[in-house]
């Protein structure tokens, strides 16, 4: 593909800039209603501490400070599981095959964050993120070259500006895209095992996006913390595999 | 908050922010601001590749010798800067591809960082730490959109005194880092030209990577004329 290590190539097509200008935009929202901004990039350390202090320190005079961490401890789940609170936001910098990134952007709706996912190289899967703000390039250098940069300040940049349209800063119409039970067209809301049950045919404590819940577990027989499940109706009724997939075992 | 402007005047104009409902007409207008900074971050990065060409080309063939005699590279920055002398340190000691080299960040260290700025002052962070780990060898990049930090100015004139190779990157209209350079006191200085730190680190990333790209390309040659270092 491009060699992006070239300078004065197009930097940001047609459909990125739309990509960047609807991700500023949730995250305007988001930060209005009180969100904290988690950082996470294992490959690339440095990169999600320059997004936090982009935020939290702004290089231009005036603008507003917004809660924003860098979370670089050696297991970045552990860091945003326990950090992240419904309404949060949760980035990642990352390639689309980083284990720790695919596994948090995949629990992060339990946590009841909203998910953004910087990168370059082979795309995630559509829906793998609300916002996937990518470089199509297949050149390893693109992560110093300038590229990442460029996107989370033009991110950042955009978000300031949402700011000033305050009309537009009600709650999003975006994130109806939980996971519908086939059986009755009702809500199968994804949750995270808090604490297993402490009997048999007791109820677990599960998160979801609403909160923590105990919830009626017997249809899957045993659970640990940090399964994920289909919450129906106060009943788990489904376990998600390590793939996301719907599991009977 | 964040518009000054919009909140000094809004008592006259009460309705006309809190009653916008039309979204699309903003993300156009956001869509078409990142396209128009995008464009301007590449003119830019192209334009200071071309202006500091020849410059790029002499330190990086200076950086490939040092690193063949065993030498390292230390970068430094305050804030967002000293998130891309991170990168630029990763670049060098463990790139995608090619020849990794010893190369760190001297704001990596929280524990050398908050004991040498409680008490010795902010400003020595990064002297006291090229006093102890340079070589005449080694190798100092120091990044600074304005070109005027104390920590780093302190920190270059140390290593050059020390016989490193000292490389600045600078923005705006370069600030003390570009007057060392014209007294001689820096080896090589690179101002981004640009009112704008965020379009300034984006083309110091693209300075680093030309360092980089040099530098690995001419260590995969035969030294000139000298023996490899044990």
């Amino acid at each position: 593909m491009t060699t992006t290590a070239e300078a004065g190539g197009h930097l940001v097509d047609t459909d990125l800039s739309a990509d960047l200008a609807a991700a500023a935009l949730s995250l305007a929202r988001r930060f209005h209603d009180g969100a904290t901004l988690w950082v996470i990039s294992p490959q690339w350390e440095p990169h999600a501490h320059h997004v936090a202090v982009e935020f939290v320190h702004p290089v231009i005079m005036g603008k507003r400070a917004l809660p924003s961490v860098a979370l670089v401890e050696p297991d970045p789940v552990a860091q945003a599981r326990v950090a992240s609170r419904p309404g949060d936001i949760l980035l990642a910098v990352a390639s689309a095959n980083e284990p720790a990134v695919v596994d948090a952007m995949r629990r992060a709706p339990a946590w009841g964050a909203m998910t953004l996912w910087i990168g370059a190289g082979p795309r995630p899967p559509a829906g793998a993120a609300n916002h996937i703000l990518w470089v199509d390039s297949d050149d390893p250098m693109v992560p110093a070259t300038g590229r990442f940069v460029l996107m989370y300040h033009l991110l950042w940049e955009l978000t300031h500006v949402c700011f000033e349209h305050s009309g537009l800063l009600k709650p999003d119409a975006e994130e109806c895209d939980e996971t519908v039970c086939v059986t009755c067209s009702d809500e199968g809301r994804l949750g995270e095992v808090v604490i297993e049950p402490a009997e048999p045919l007791g109820p677990a404590l599960v998160r979801t996006a609403a909160g923590e819940e105990w919830v009626d577990v017997s249809v899957l027989g045993d659970v640990r913390p940090n399964d994920l499940v289909l919450v129906h109706a106060g009943a788990a009724i489904t376990r998600l595999d390590d793939a996301g997939q719907e599991t009977n075992r | 908050m964040t518009t000054h402007d919009s909140e000094s005047t809004s008592f006259l104009y009460p309705f006309i922010d809190s009653e916008e409902t039309d979204a699309q007409s903003l993300l156009d207008d956001l869509a078409a601001s990142a396209r128009g900074k995008a464009a301007e971050s590449a003119r830019l990065q192209k334009a200071s590749l071309d202006e500091y060409g020849d410059g790029l080309t002499a330190a990086g063939i200076d950086m490939a010798d040092r690193f063949r005699r065993g030498g390292r590279l230390y970068t430094f920055g305050n804030g967002g800067s000293s998130t891309d002398a991170a990168t630029l340190a990763s670049l060098f000691s463990r790139p995608a591809r090619g020849r990794p080299v010893a190369a760190w960040s001297l704001a990596a260290d929280q524990a050398v960082v908050t004991a040498l700025g409680n008490d010795v002052g902010f400003d020595l962070i990064f002297k006291r730490q090229i006093i102890a780990h340079a070589r005449d060898r080694d190798v100092a990049i120091a990044l600074s959109t304005s070109g005027n930090s104390d920590d780093l100015m302190t920190a270059l004139t140390e290593a050059k005194q020390r016989g490193l190779l000292t490389i600045g990157f600078a923005g705006h209209e370069g600030g003390r880092m570009a007057a060392m350079a014209s007294a001689g006191e820096l080896d090589f200085c690179y101002t981004v030209h640009s009112q704008s730190i965020h379009r300034i680190q984006e083309s110091h990333a693209m300075l680093g990577y030309r360092l980089w790209s040099v530098a690995q390309e001419h260590m995969a040659r035969p030294a000139p004329n000298s023996v490899e270092a044990s």
